[in-house]
């Protein structure tokens, strides 16, 4: 409220997409309007002011502010309510308008708290006071300032940084996304904020370290695909945050300069016993495990802990008996550190698993000796959630465990389980929600160890399936289609033939008939990832039946820029599109103009657009950013043939933070 | 508690020895309450300390409204604190949980009479409960259709609401 604002109202021209970032200023004035004039609202004004220093105080003490006096001489009779025994009411706006704020507080989905700040300037305010949970799926559609100009009690902030092609290497080192500016604005503006949580973002150690410093109530913690920071910036984050309880690294990049290694484990202060969770596999340094250990010992109310691939059978178990009450843990290695025969036996470490009676997610198995394997026996008909994907293991490995988990929900392995060890996954996990299939060798012309066998298992096994994600590089349609019946309930449908523009491998035809088949009978699917030698016919499919799809993954197929215009035109819930190496052109692009703005983003790699195209899209699209990369950063000069088109809307923009082989149109 | 002036006598109820008091409506009805119950208005505990004659005035509050608080203020403070985690407690719980429901099962007239009561008593379990039946209600409409419940007129410049359209739907998914 203490921004500096012009008077004039926000009736200006149109945004340019190259202005500053376009603010309704007017929004977040407090405008005398005729009828927020009355000295009662001025009082409930004041009521929000003391609601901003400290909201979490109840109602009841809001409003210390009117103990009794006044107000009464704005009742009026409310013919409206006409039922009852002559009783004087209020319109149900002016009661409203006093206690706002606390039916604003149950208000949690966006979606309804976006509608309540449509409803007139006093609903805007209070539910930019009372707006807890801040998402941004795009750090670069709005800028930090204007967030913090709004929003006044945040106390938690989800954000996303970068495309999510960045998973398969496809955006180039030092693209951007980088947290710092964000930090520098929540800091000063939230003191209360308890919650981060970023996703594809580079954060560096100063920016942990000023995370650590602006929130005093910091609780949670979670990096998830991040980069930039090392264990120096951990340390921080251990050693400063006193009540954390969250600290959740999942899938990091974590720097690790020998020279610069910190032991951040020990730096967690005595004081702070609350931790629930803690999850560092993907921090791949050695660390100080007694200092772990103790801390362990220390949180009882530690539910979840992964460890990274340093930890051996011998240290988990001593883990464990400090820690019964874990519910989800990652492994480590699990492996002995001692010579061989020297070891652990695998009934002492089953004897470990026996007595932690509350595990029901197990993960790590980073560099497994599947001789322990049946150590997790006696835990597994318990387990919901299964992660084996850093585990090879053959099907003959993992089918004695398998067999014993007769109640998973979630499982994760690598393809080395093989079509039969999918067989055996079929047959015992009836009641599965989620499969995940990873490659281990996702090289193009990979030999590939799961096919439309182990698919089509477990369609016939798994009848509740609602997410599946399958790396392979035989699939045939028939294969498909049983799925697509079989399991109605599918939500999410990532079917991944690695080689490119394979066809079905018994008839030879393109998988069009298998990927139409989802669309048509999977009627909740939200998420699709195609590929596989694909023709416009499957794209029509996809348009004429995807009515809910949000996020669409594209790769080596179509054959015309028809497929992007049915897909454009079809999906109209289209959120996320990511397309590479296939053959679109600048045709199919524009084909897409007026939907862009519906969805968050547009990215293209390796097709055959052009840099006219391109700007073509940008000329014509306000609040669209346009950023061309470069393939090659040292290449000299603007090519004509555009190898990555990162499109999406913003209110903020160009960003000023773009790397030289990025450029904005 | 010091005794106050304002609480009319002694009844005996459920066997035991009770103060009760005397709350009078804005329409003067006069409604006799066990102390422990109208003490859940932190209002009404600050008159019942402050003393004073011939019952407590409430002219905020007509029969109809302060009836249903009364209600509300009846069955909530006789639940007794048993252990926690029994299975009384939890039965408790759920029978409680029962009757706030049944409560809210109200016109919006009334649910907004009852904020209104709720918030000038300070009775802060109904206050949340009624804020949060009002919420519940919000829930899933468009912010047209909440103008049209409530009676609220949009003052929003067309541009204004244009643009934070754009940014709800753009920025803030």
């Amino acid at each position: 409220m203490s921004t500096p604002h012009s008077s004039s109202t926000s009736s200006s021209p149109a945004p340019h997409r190259a202005s500053p970032p376009q603010i309704p200023q007017s929004l977040t004035l407090a405008p005398p309007t005729a009828s927020s004039a009355s000295p009662s609202s001025s009082s409930a004004s004041g009521m929000r002011d003391a609601a901003e220093d400290d909201s979490d105080s109840p109602p009841s003490q809001m409003s210390e502010d009117d103990p009794g006096g006044g107000g009464g001489d704005r009742w009026e009779p409310d013919l409206r309510g006409g039922n009852g025994g002559g009783g004087r009411w209020a319109p149900p706006d002016q009661v409203l308008e006093n206690v706002l704020e606390s039916v604003l507080e149950f208000l949690t989905a966006a979606r309804d708290r976006n509608a309540a700040s449509l409803v007139c300037r006093s609903w805007y305010r209070a539910e930019a006071q009372t707006r807890r949970e801040l998402f941004i799926g795009n750090c670069y559609a709005v800028s930090p300032r204007r967030a913090v100009e709004r929003f006044g009690g945040l106390r938690s902030v989800v954000l996303k940084g970068k495309p999510r092609f960045a998973d398969f290497s496809l955006v180039p080192y030092g693209w951007g996304a980088y947290v710092s500016p964000w930090v520098a604005a929540l800091g000063p503006a939230y003191p209360r904020l308890e919650r981060i949580c970023l996703k594809r973002m580079t954060i560096s150690d100063d920016d942990l370290h000023l995370v650590a410093k602006s929130f005093p109530l910091f609780r949670e913690l979670s990096l998830v695909c991040c980069d930039g920071f090392s264990t120096v910036g951990l340390a921080a984050i251990a050693k400063l945050c006193r009540h954390l309880r969250v600290l959740d690294l999942i899938e990091d990049y974590v720097e690790d300069e020998d020279d610069e290694l910190v032991d951040w484990i020990s730096k967690f202060p005595e004081s702070n016993t609350s931790l629930e969770s803690l999850v560092f596999d993907c921090v791949s340094v050695p660390f100080n495990f007694e200092a772990l250990e103790v801390l362990v010992a220390r949180s009882p109310a530690l539910r979840r802990l992964r460890v990274n691939h340093h930890v051996s059978v011998e240290q988990l178990r001593r883990l464990m008996a400090r820690a019964p009450q874990l519910t989800h843990f990652g492994t480590g290695a699990f492996r002995s550190e001692a010579a061989p025969g020297g070891g652990l036996s695998v009934t002492e470490l089953a004897t470990s698993f026996a007595a932690s009676r509350s595990l029901i997610c197990l993960s790590g198995f980073r560099d497994v000796n599947p001789e322990y394997l049946p150590a997790i026996y006696p835990v597994c008909a318990k387990l919901t959630s299964l992660n084996f994907s850093f585990a090879s293991l053959t099907a003959e490995e993992l089918k004695p465990v398998i067999r014993n988990c007769i109640n998973l929900r979630t499982f994760w392995v690598l393809d080395t389980v093989g079509d039969e060890g999918l067989r055996a996954v079929a047959d015992t996990c009836s009641e599965l929600r989620e499969l995940r299939v990873f490659p281990l060798d996702a090289s193009e012309d990979s030999e590939g160890s799961v096919s439309d066998v182990g698919l089509q298992a477990i369609s016939e096994g798994c009848r509740k399936l609602e997410s599946i994600l399958y790396f392979c590089q035989r699939m045939t349609n028939a294969a498909v289609i049983a799925m697509s019946k079989n399991c109605p309930d599918l939500v999410v449908f990532r079917l991944c033939i690695m080689g490119r523009h394979r066809p079905d491998r018994i008839t030879g035809e393109p998988m069009d008939d298998g990927f139409g088949a989802i669309v048509m009978n999977c009627k909740k699917l939200t998420r699709l990832s195609v590929s596989g030698l694909l023709t416009d016919k499957a794209f029509a499919y996809i348009g004429k039946y995807g009515k809910l799809i949000k996020t669409l993954s594209v790769a080596f197929a179509g054959n015309s820029d028809m497929s992007l215009q049915y897909i454009f035109e079809g999906c109209t819930k289209l959120q996320k599109l990511e397309v590479r190496d296939s053959p679109f052109s600048d045709k199919g692009l524009l084909s897409g103009l007026n939907y862009f703005y519906n969805m968050r983003f547009l990215w293209m790699n390796s097709c055959r657009l052009t840099m006219r195209g391109c700007k073509d899209v940008a000329q014509q699209m306000q609040n669209l950013v346009v950023e061309v990369i470069k393939d090659h950063p040292d290449d000299e000069g603007e090519a004509e043939i555009v190898d990555k088109l990162y499109l999406y809307r913003s209110l903020a923009g160009p960003r000023n933070d773009a790397p030289p082989f990025v450029t904005l149109l | 508690m010091a005794a106050a002036d304002s609480c009319d006598g002694i009844s005996t109820s459920g066997g035991g020895w009770e103060k009760t008091v005397t709350l009078v409506s804005s329409d003067d009805a006069r409604f006799e309450v066990r102390e422990a119950a109208a003490s859940l208005s932190q209002t009404v505990r600050r008159m019942i300390r402050a003393g004073g004659d011939g019952g407590i005035p409430l002219p905020k509050v007509d029969a109809r409204t302060l009836s249903t608080v009364l209600e509300y203020c009846n069955k909530h403070a006789a639940v007794p604190a048993p252990a926690p985690e029994s299975s009384s407690a939890e039965a408790a719980a759920v029978d409680l949980e029962w009757f706030d429901k049944e409560l809210m099962h109200v016109d919006l007239a009334t649910l907004c009479s009852l904020i209104r009561a709720a918030d000038y008593l300070e009775v802060a379990g109904l206050l949340d409960l009624t804020c949060k039946t009002v919420a519940d209600m919000i829930k899933s409409k468009t912010a047209e259709e909440i103008r049209q419940m409530f009676g609220i007129q949009n003052d929003f410049t067309p541009e204004e609401e244009e643009q934070l359209s754009r940014e709800n739907a753009g920025v803030f998914e």
